[in-house]
């Protein structure tokens, strides 16, 4: 009886501190919040009165960002934070009509739990528009709230298929994942390619997409498919693919896989007799190139951005980016996040006002221009737009060129 | 009829080829599984800490291949560092953890070597960080046409160090003093010690050799598969084990056989078959062939100990 008694104590007193150790933590998070928007808001400049409540006609959108400004991944938001209040400055020193204000800029910590909290600790300051995220798995629980209460979400680099579908409220201005397998069939097409060998990690939904996507659109391209290889993400060993893919003839190989087995592949590939074109998605970016410069000569892979673009926005934009903020922070996810700033700007003036309902009639159907190139936004809300293409020279990437749909 | 025989030759080039591939492959896991062999054959311990063994002998590589070329010197003489940190490491493994927990039985053995491939690949974590790095070229053998398919010379040096390596451990085995010693003590302990053997030294030694052998296997894993990770050590560890218990754990030419058996398998497999069940087959082999001879292909059937 006693030893119940005791047993039913120590399972309370463990409750009680795990309850208090909770709370501790996320009034840790939300003071960490406090800070970094108040940190922006003087960073911004804005002078205008925060007062202001939703639906009110002021001519100023209000928006919440949402980035991952902790942990491994805080690159991509330190970029994303200083894009967003580069853009704001910008946009407020102009003559446009509408004006911006960044109500807060919080942190996901690349967190889908976290995400729900940077989410809904927006909500008391009144946003008529949130910004983010960056990463699929963090935006999908941010897409569901959005969407229960018809709040304007613009994701950035979620290139999850699912992110937008069926939610009238919420776009990207990224790509999506099997869009690259159709640009990259139409890459194939643009250097003449007529057969194919893919070879893609059959456990891995991304590389399944961007398979997919280019085994559909090879057909329509003149690409005939002579070999379909699989791999698994953790494999090292690819000479029995690559042998098949040589004795396929194929003049094209597509291989979207993820940079870690990148230079396995690419090796065994060329050591096997392949000399020709070896084509990979964004997945290929940061790939270790070391003492295999040869070997990734006529490799190329599809793109968000490349700070070497030499259209006239990218260059304005990197150029004004680094000055300020250096080049450390200057990645896809600071051009992606500029781009949303100015993309609301264009919704406001597309569906007359400030207010949720006018920016989402606004956005719809958009076509924009930034720095992610001629964006149009199509019916599920995802970017088309051009993707670019970068190649390697002495085992560097190099910007090649950026491919447009066609329309 | 031309047309045919163009389909025909193709065919065989992809055999060819794959052969080669299998070889190489099966070479590699022939080279870790003789390190497990002849652990296993002195003191009945499996040494899960092999496979790490080699992810030790690739990082020394990774940090020295740069300096040897950077020196004017060929490249794959780093394996002489790579040999020297892996014995180190092998030796101060035995000292330090095996010995002690000797005489506790073998479960106590296995566990402690689990504890130790994990200790290893943590640690390494630790030093090296765990993004994957690329060794640098360590050949520049070229390629040789045979029957239409290319055929890198580096794969056929390592089927032949494979080759050449089984052979002068059967020799150094059966032939010398040393030798001698090593299948002395297997067969009674206290024995052999009684004729003067050091079974203690014996077993280092053991360990020793068995090491060097993995930094070989380093060396050629790293001119196919120029990537180490830290977790390199346990999936070749685990293959190499199948290698060798298919050939008939403890025994020299039976390492051999089975890693070139299991290296063929999975070529062949992903060729012939599909690329998705290559591992399934490998492991289904080994079920087969315990269930057909538990002592391995090229075992005795001993009747155990009672």
């Amino acid at each position: 009886m006693m030893k119940r008694k005791l047993l039913s104590v120590a399972l309370s007193a463990v409750m009680v501190m795990a309850m208090v150790s909770g709370c501790g933590s996320s009034a840790q998070n939300s003071a960490a919040t406090t800070a970094a928007a108040s940190d922006t808001t003087t960073a911004a400049g804005t002078t205008e009165t925060t007062a202001a409540a939703s639906g009110d006609e002021d001519n100023i959108i209000r928006i919440g960002v949402v980035c991952t400004l902790t942990g491994g991944k805080a690159l991509y938001g330190e970029g994303a934070k200083n894009a967003v209040t580069m853009a704001a400055e910008e946009i407020n020193s102009s003559d446009s009509k509408y004006k911006v204000e960044i109500v807060d800029i919080v942190d996901d910590a690349a967190d889908s739990k976290q995400a729900v909290n940077a989410y809904n600790s927006l909500e008391p300051k009144n946003p008529e528009a949130i910004v983010g995220a960056f990463f699929s798995s963090v935006t999908l629980p941010m897409t569901e709230l959005a969407n229960d209460s018809g709040m304007l979400l613009l994701a950035t680099g979620a290139t999850n298929a699912t992110v937008t579908i069926d939610k009238p409220t919420v776009f990207r201005n990224c790509f999506i994942d099997p869009y690259q397998g159709k640009m990259a069939a139409l890459f194939a097409k643009d250097l003449g390619a007529t057969k194919a060998a893919i070879i893609y990690a059959k456990d891995d939904d991304y590389s399944n997409g961007l398979k997919d996507a280019f085994v559909e659109n090879a057909a329509g391209n003149g690409i005939e498919i002579v070999y379909t290889g699989e791999c698994t993400t953790t494999d090292t060993d690819f000479t029995a693919q690559a042998s098949q893919a040589v004795a396929s003839g194929a003049d094209f190989v597509f291989y979207p896989c993820f940079l870690d087995t990148v230079p396995l592949f690419v090796q065994q590939i060329r050591d096997a007799g392949y000399e020709g074109v070896i084509v990979g998605g964004d997945g290929w970016d940061g790939s270790d190139t070391t003492g295999l410069e040869d070997y990734f000569n006529n490799c190329y892979f599809t793109n968000h951005y490349s700070s070497e673009d030499t259209s006239e926005a990218v260059q304005t934009f990197v150029k004004k980016y680094t000055e300020t903020y250096g080049a450390e922070s200057l990645n896809g996810s600071a051009a992606l996040y500029y781009d949303a700033i100015y993309m609301m700007v264009q919704a406001a003036e597309n569906g007359g006002g400030t207010d949720t309902a006018s920016l989402v009639a606004g956005m719809t159907g958009m076509s924009f221009s930034g720095v992610g190139g001629d964006i149009y936004l199509d019916e599920n809300g995802d970017a088309i737009k051009p993707i670019v293409i970068n190649t390697y020279e002495d085992g560097k990437i190099k910007f090649l060129k950026s491919l447009a749909p066609e329309k | 009829m031309k047309q045919e025989r163009q389909v025909f030759t193709v065919a065989f080039s992809l055999f060819i080829q794959s052969l080669i591939n299998g070889l190489n492959q099966g070479a590699i896991y022939a080279l870790i599984a003789l390190g497990y062999t002849m652990v296993y054959g002195i003191i009945r311990m499996i040494n899960f800490a092999h496979g790490d063994f080699i992810m030790v002998g690739a990082y020394t590589l990774f940090y020295t291949v740069p300096l040897m070329v950077d020196h004017g010197m060929p490249a794959w003489l780093a394996v002489i560092f790579a040999i020297i940190v892996c014995v180190i490491v092998g030796v101060a493994v035995e000292v330090i953890a095996y010995r002690p927990v000797r005489g506790a039985g073998s479960l106590s053995a296995l566990i402690t070597a689990l504890a130790m491939s994990l200790f290893l690949e943590n640690s390494a974590m630790v030093l090296f960080g765990s993004n994957p790095k690329s060794v640098t070229k360590i050949f520049e053998l070229g390629s040789v046409e045979f029957f239409g398919a290319k055929l890198q010379v580096k794969y056929l040096l390592t089927i032949a160090i494979g080759l050449l390596m089984m052979v002068a451990l059967t020799l150094f085995v059966k032939k010398t003093k040393l030798g001698k010693a090593m299948r002395a003590v297997p067969q009674d302990k206290q024995a052999a010690t009684l004729m003067g053997i050091n079974v203690n030294r014996i077993i280092t030694i053991t360990f020793a050799i068995g090491s060097g052998l993995a930094a070989v296997a380093a060396l050629m894993y790293c001119s196919t598969y120029p990537r180490c990770t830290t977790d390199m050590g346990s999936m070749m560890g685990i293959k190499a084990f199948i290698a060798a218990v298919l050939g008939g754990i403890g025994i020299i030419p039976g390492a051999m056989l089975g890693g070139i058996i299991v290296g063929l398998v999975e070529i062949f497999v992903k060729v012939y078959v599909s690329a998705s069940w290559y591992e399934a087959i490998t492991y289904s082999l080994l079920i087969i062939v315990l269930l057909v001879k538990p002592s391995g292909i090229l075992g005795k059937n001993v009747g155990e100990k009672v």
